[in-house]
Formats: structure tokens, C-alpha cells, sequence
């Protein structure tokens, strides 16, 4: 992975140095709450419903085993020992204390880790797909490039005030795991025919109250010039995006407005004019390249006969094996994803402990790597077959063995108004409720593949508009009601989903997903996922069994 | 009938109004049963910039003989997340806690007074 230079922690022990006496200066009175409020949330710390939360930066969702033990410490001493993950492969912890802020800043500096750049109207965290360097489809390593842009736009002067959040995510494979069209930018890895390196660049896409699909400005990007490119896009939106109005702020709004072709047009000008001048040079990209190409991987059998006698000797392994281990590039290894989806508990959380279960796993398991995924659940990408039995071993001792990984209860749920002061209504509780309901993992099985996304509020964080079943939650006369939404894809066949019709109380939604996918089961021709029968059969026999009741 | 609630600067933890400081558990906080001196102890707090953030007033309901916030975002304040009951200030128990979270009818839109549409 790659590792910090004497710059990248000068730049850190200054700006958590500049904090703590922002923080002494709050506390005295020196300076107000109007002044100190952009300053705390340019280090990430929010004010919550019941106290701070910090938004702690992992870049592009990667890790070492030091720094989720360091988190898993600092949960502990200055949460209540857990952390929360989130789709935006960030972690939050949700009980902090102003006042301990400054130390805990250290405490993420001494290895390598801060909050800059987890709120403002920056450049965020770069989402890249958890199973980089590790799956055998992809073209080139995803993090190479999101860590030339983290390093790039990392408190970049001209795009430190955008008119609204950026979000960049990058794939580079055909199975897209970063939700890359819902982004402000997303970058697809292409090869031409002549196999140059490039991008399929898509520009405008997110969520929120506005969702869009992002269309695409370029087919085909040459990779040495992405940075000049990128230039031209913040440029274009820097000029025209609308400061005026919040809700018409973000970069979708503008290239909608000006249509596909437009909005292409005026980025090429300006690309024009940025030049290669605005490009890295090759030798830099080389140098990052070098960082993630240290992998020691052993030439193993592919067969592993440790593994396939654990597979028929113990079905709990068996069933983990069949829903959480995923193809490697390299034979005798496999990928393993880690549920943080425990039947019944919060979507995202781990404790302190489960932190440290895993990180030690990736120390003696897993090359020292940890990732995590905008599913809100964690990956070892380099774990050997014959290894895998007691992975899963350990993981299950420590209640991370849950064996859903894309099945019906690994749900996306934001923190919904259990903590958030924008929430309408509760998420997690309606994610535990499903859960609980599906627990059952012969039939979360028979399901098969099953997204559901939940969010307590238009803002979307919980992705509930690409949810193949999405959740809202809104404020009906003081009452917590949800919405739901069917057909939307994260995936490679992005969609925004269709609200089914009005929203129902909380107590009837399990009820009401139950009946979703009883029609489905009903509806399902061959080995089609929810999905594909929706899609299919559109909402209509859908809509008619939820609503059957209340005509 | 009103209390006034806010998030303490240093830690973040909700608080109440109680003739002039504040107190963590909603049980104890001070209760106006007429506006004028509500506004008042409003007045007073927002006076208090390095103590207190965001200070406002709530409206209450009967709930089992004692008061709770009509709202149901002030309830989660006033008790802690429903999905880690051992967190928070419910974590304590007992009677008026009991009370909180057996209070019925929710608004996040009625609940504070004076709402002014926060981003
Ligand atoms: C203090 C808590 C939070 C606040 C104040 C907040 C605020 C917002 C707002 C205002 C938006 C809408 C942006 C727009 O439409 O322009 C948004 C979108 C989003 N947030 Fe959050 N959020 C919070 C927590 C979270 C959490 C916990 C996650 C991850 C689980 C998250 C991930 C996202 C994502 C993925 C989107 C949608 C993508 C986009 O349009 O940018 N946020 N958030
Ligand atoms: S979707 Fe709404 S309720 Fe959920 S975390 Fe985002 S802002 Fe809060």
C-alpha cells in the first residue's frame, strides 16, 4: 500500500497542531460558533443528535492492520468501542467530545490517517472497488489513480471551494463495485484496441434529492491525460456550477441543464487550454504505481485440500464459502468479505474488538490488507484457500462470520434519525427489522442476490434510489413513513429506482418486502435475481400485492 | 408546555434548561407552562456561547402522567439511539425514561418551536 512521504506528515502535524488551537479558541469564547462551524467540518467533525461525530477519512476504502488496530483505540478510549462504516468507505465515530478532538487527530496522524477533506465542498474521499489488486477482471489497479487524485486534489486551492461536494469514483472492472455512475465523476478503466490505458469518463451522476444517472463525456480518455481532463471538468463546473442555490449546486444539476453534448463541449475548450501542463508525469504515476505492486504472493496449487475438506466437513463454512469468499487473480488464494451485517445488529458497526479480530487476521492472513466496501462491510482481498477455514473460524467467533454477503439482510442503512440532525425517520431499526425477518439463510439464499438501500432522508446516503429495493424514509404529519422505491442498480446496469406508491408506516414495511418478494418468487423465470423479474414484469404485479390490502 | 434543550460545546451531550445552567437528564430539566418566561431562559441561553450550541425550545406532551417532547426526533435526543439502547441516556432506566420512550405521536416538524429550516 502505499506509504506516507515526510510532506504527507509535515502536512498532518501542522493542520492537527492548527485545530487544537482553533478548538482552545472555540471553548474561550474567542471565536464564535458561526466562525469555528467551517472549520471543525473541513476536519470532519460534525455536530450530531446526541454528540460530535468525526468522519475519519480511509482513502479509496483502504487499510493496513496498524491503522484498523489505531481505530479500533481510539474507538474504544474515545467512542464506546465500535465505529460506524459508511458507504462512503469512511468511518464515523458517533459519541466524540469536542475537547478530545485534537487528540484524537494525533492519535490518526501517528499512523498516517485524518479527516480532511470528509466534508466541505471538496474533493471527497475517492471510492474504488474493495476488491482492487485482488479480483482477476480488472484491467489495471483502480488504486493507482485514486491515489494520484487523492494526492492531487488533497487540499488542492482552486477546488477546496467548489460550489458544492465532489465525489469521484473508479472501477476497473467489468462488475462495477464503487456505484461509479452515481458519482460526480466515475472513471471505467479501458483498454483500446491498441492497448492504451484510459477512462470512460462519466460526469453528473449522484443522488440526493435530484438522482441521476450519470451520462458519459468520453468514451475513451488516454490515462497519461486524466489529470489534465479532470482540471477541465472541476474548471467548468468551478465557473457554472450554482453557488446560488444549495439544491442546484451539485455538478448533475449543471450537466443536465446543459445537456451531455454541451457540457462535453466546454470541457474539451478547457482542456485545450489546461494542456499537458496540467498532466502527472509518467514517472510519478510509476512511483505509485510501485507501492501496490509489492504484493508477495505464493504460486500455489489451485485446489486446496485444506479447504475443500472444511467445505464438506462443516456446513457453517460451507454456506460462508458459498456467499463470502470471491474469485482471485491468483490461484490458491480467494477474496473474503467480511458481513457487517450481523443478523439484527446496526449495518456498518463494528466493535472495537471486532476491529482488531480483523486487523490481526490481515496480519497473519491477508498481506496486511484491509478494505472496505460502500456495502458497509470490510474485505481481506488476499487470503490463501488453505487459510480460509480458520479465517472464518475466527471471524465467526467474534460475530462476523454472518454468511450474506449480497443476499437480502446485507442491507445499506445510513445512521437515519438515531443520529443524524437532517434525518426524517429511522433506518437502521427498518434494516434490523428485515433482517430479522430473513434470517433464515436457506431462504435468504433461495432468494438470491436482493439490494436493499435505506435512507432516513432525501439526501440519500443510505443509496436508496439504487437500491433494487430502496427505502425512504419521510415525515408524514410527524409519523415515520417509508417509501419505496423498486429497480434501481449500483451496479454496471445503474438505474434509479421507481417509487412503488405512497409511503407506509413503519410497521408495515417488513411486512410489505415480504410480499415483494413472495411476488418475485412467484414471478421468477429461471435464475433471474429480483432485478431482472422486476424488470421484466415492471411494477405492476408488484404494486398490486403491497397495496392488495389497504383498498 | 415547553422546555428549552441544546448540545453542550464540549462534548456534544444534549442538555435542558434548568433556572440557569443545565442539566443532562430531560427529567429534570424545567418546564414552562407559559411562554413569556420560556422565551426569556431562550434569550438567556443563546448568551451563553461557550457553554451551550444551539439553544431552542420544544414542546411537550403528557406521556403516563409525566412530560416528553411532542417530538419524536427530541425523544431520540432526550434518550439516545434506538438501536444501541445501552447508549446514551437511556442507558439509565427507570420510571421517566420509561415514560419517554412510551410516549406516542412524533413530529421532527412540530417538535422545536420556531423551527428555522437547519442545513
Ligand atoms: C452528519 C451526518 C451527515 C450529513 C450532515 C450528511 C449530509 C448529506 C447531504 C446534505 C447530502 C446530499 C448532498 C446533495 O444532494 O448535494 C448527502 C448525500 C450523501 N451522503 Fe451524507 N450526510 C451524513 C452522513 C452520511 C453517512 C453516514 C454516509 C454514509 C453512510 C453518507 C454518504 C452520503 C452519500 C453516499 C450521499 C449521496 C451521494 C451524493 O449525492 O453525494 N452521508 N449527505
Ligand atoms: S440520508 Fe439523511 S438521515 Fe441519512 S445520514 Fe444522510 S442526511 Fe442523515
Amino acid at each position: 500500500m502505499y506509504q506516507y512521504d515526510s510532506l504527507d506528515r509535515d502536512i498532518l502535524a501542522d493542520r492537527s497542531a492548527e485545530f487544537r488551537d482553533q478548538v482552545a479558541r472555540r471553548l474561550s469564547g474567542e471565536i464564535t460558533e458561526e466562525h469555528f462551524k467551517p472549520v471543525r467540518l473541513m476536519n470532519g467533525l460534525y455536530l450530531q443528535l446526541h454528540a460530535y461525530m468525526l468522519r475519519v477519512a480511509i482513502p479509496y476504502g483502504s487499510m493496513n492492520a496498524k491503522q484498523l488496530h489505531k481505530l479500533a483505540d481510539i474507538g474504544r478510549r474515545y467512542d464506546k468501542g465500535y465505529g460506524h462504516f459508511t458507504t462512503r468507505t469512511n468511518l464515523q465515530f458517533h459519541w466524540i467530545k469536542l475537547a478530545d478532538t485534537p487528540d484524537i487527530l494525533d492519535e490518526l496522524a501517528s499512523i498516517d490517517m485524518h479527516a480532511i477533506q470528509t466534508s466541505g465542498n471538496c474533493i471527497r474521499n475517492v471510492t474504488a472497488d474493495p476488491y482492487a489488486g485482488a479480483t482477476a477482471d480488472e484491467i489495471d489497479d483502480p488504486r493507482v489513480w485514486s491515489e494520484a487524485i487523492r494526492q492531487w486534489s488533497s487540499l488542492h486551492p482552486e477546488f477546496s471551494f467548489l460550489p458544492r461536494k465532489f465525489k469521484i469514483a473508479i472501477t476497473a472492472s467489468a462488475k462495477d463495485r464503487t456505484v461509479a455512475k452515481a458519482h460526480d465523476i466515475g472513471l471505467m478503466v479501458r483498454r483500446a484496441r491498441d492497448g492504451t490505458l484510459g477512462f470512460e469518463v462519466i460526469v453528473g451522476g449522484g443522488m440526493g434529492r435530484t438522482p441521476f444517472i450519470g451520462p458519459t463525456i468520453r468514451e475513451f480518455l488516454p490515462a497519461h491525460r486524466l489529470f489534465s481532463y479532470l482540471e477541465a471538468i472541476l474548471r467548468v463546473y468551478n465557473r457554472h456550477g450554482r453557488r446560488d442555490n444549495i439544491y442546484k449546486a451539485r455538478i448533475k444539476i449543471l450537466v443536465s441543464a446543459l445537456g451531455r453534448e454541451a457540457f462535453a463541449r466546454e470541457v474539451e475548450e478547457e482542456w485545450s487550454k489546461v494542456g499537458e501542463a496540467g498532466d502527472l508525469p509518467d514517472t510519478e504515476i510509476a512511483r505509485i504505481r510501485g507501492a501496490f505492486s509489492r504484493k508477495a504472493f505464493e504460486t500455489l496449487p489451485a485446489q486446496s485440500e485444506v479447504y475443500d475438506a472444511a467445505v464438506s466437513a462443516d456446513p457453517g463454512f460451507a454456506r460462508f464459502a458459498r456467499n463470502n469468499l470471491k474469485p482471485h487473480k491468483r490461484q490458491g488464494y480467494t477474496i473474503v468479505e467480511i458481513s457487517l451485517k450481523g443478523i439484527g445488529e446496526t449495518p456498518g458497526d463494528a466493535t472495537s474488538d471486532q476491529m482488531d479480530v480483523v486487523a490481526d487476521l490481515a496480519e497473519r492472513f491477508g498481506q496486511d490488507d484491509v478494505r472496505v466496501t460502500h456495502e458497509q462491510n470490510l474485505v481481506l482481498p488476499h487470503v490463501k484457500l488453505d487459510d480460509a477455514p480458520e479465517v472464518y473460524r475466527a471471524l465467526a467467533a467474534a460475530g462476523l462470520g454472518t454468511p450474506n454477503i449480497n443476499l437480502i439482510s446485507d442491507i445499506i442503512a445510513c445512521p437515519g434519525l438515531d443520529y443524524c440532525a437532517l434525518a426524517n425517520a429511522r433506518a437502521i431499526i427498518v434494516a434490523q427489522d428485515i433482517a430479522r425477518r430473513f434470517a433464515d439463510q436457506d431462504r435468504a439464499e433461495q432468494v438470491g442476490e436482493l439490494k436493499i438501500k435505506i435512507s432516513g432522508c432525501i439526501n440519500a446516503c443510505g443509496h436508496h434510489h439504487v437500491g433494487h429495493i430502496g427505502i425512504l424514509g419521510v415525515d408524514k404529519k410527524g409519523e415515520e413513513f417509508y417509501q419505496l422505491t423498486l429497480g434501481g442498480s449500483g451496479a454496471e446496469d445503474a438505474a434509479i429506482g421507481k417509487i412503488l406508491g405512497p409511503a407506509l408506516p413503519l410497521d408495515r414495511v417488513t411486512d410489505a418486502i415480504d410480499t415483494l418478494v413472495d411476488v418475485y418468487l412467484r414471478e421468477r423465470q429461471g435464475d433471474e435475481r429480483f432485478l431482472d423479474t422486476y424488470r421484466r414484469t415492471g411494477d405492476a404485479p408488484f404494486k398490486e400485492a403491497v397495496y392488495a390490502e389497504t383498498h | 408546555m415547553k422546555a428549552l434543550t441544546a448540545n453542550r460545546l464540549s462534548d456534544g451531550e444534549v442538555v435542558f434548561w434548568k433556572a440557569g445552567t443545565w442539566v443532562e437528564r430531560f427529567a429534570e430539566a424545567e418546564l414552562f407552562s407559559v411562554d413569556e418566561p420560556a422565551i426569556l431562559a431562550e434569550g438567556q441561553a443563546k448568551s451563553q456561547p461557550t457553554v451551550v450550541v444551539d439553544a431552542y425550545l420544544i414542546d411537550l406532551i403528557e406521556s403516563e402522567g409525566l412530560w416528553a417532547p411532542v417530538s419524536y426526533r427530541e425523544r431520540i435526543r432526550a434518550l439516545g439511539p434506538t438501536n444501541h439502547i445501552h447508549h446514551g441516556k437511556q442507558a439509565e432506566g427507570g420510571d421517566a425514561i420509561l415514560a419517554l420512550q412510551h410516549a406516542h405521536g412524533a413530529a421532527r416538524s412540530s417538535g422545536r418551536v420556531n423551527l428555522i429550516k437547519r442545513k
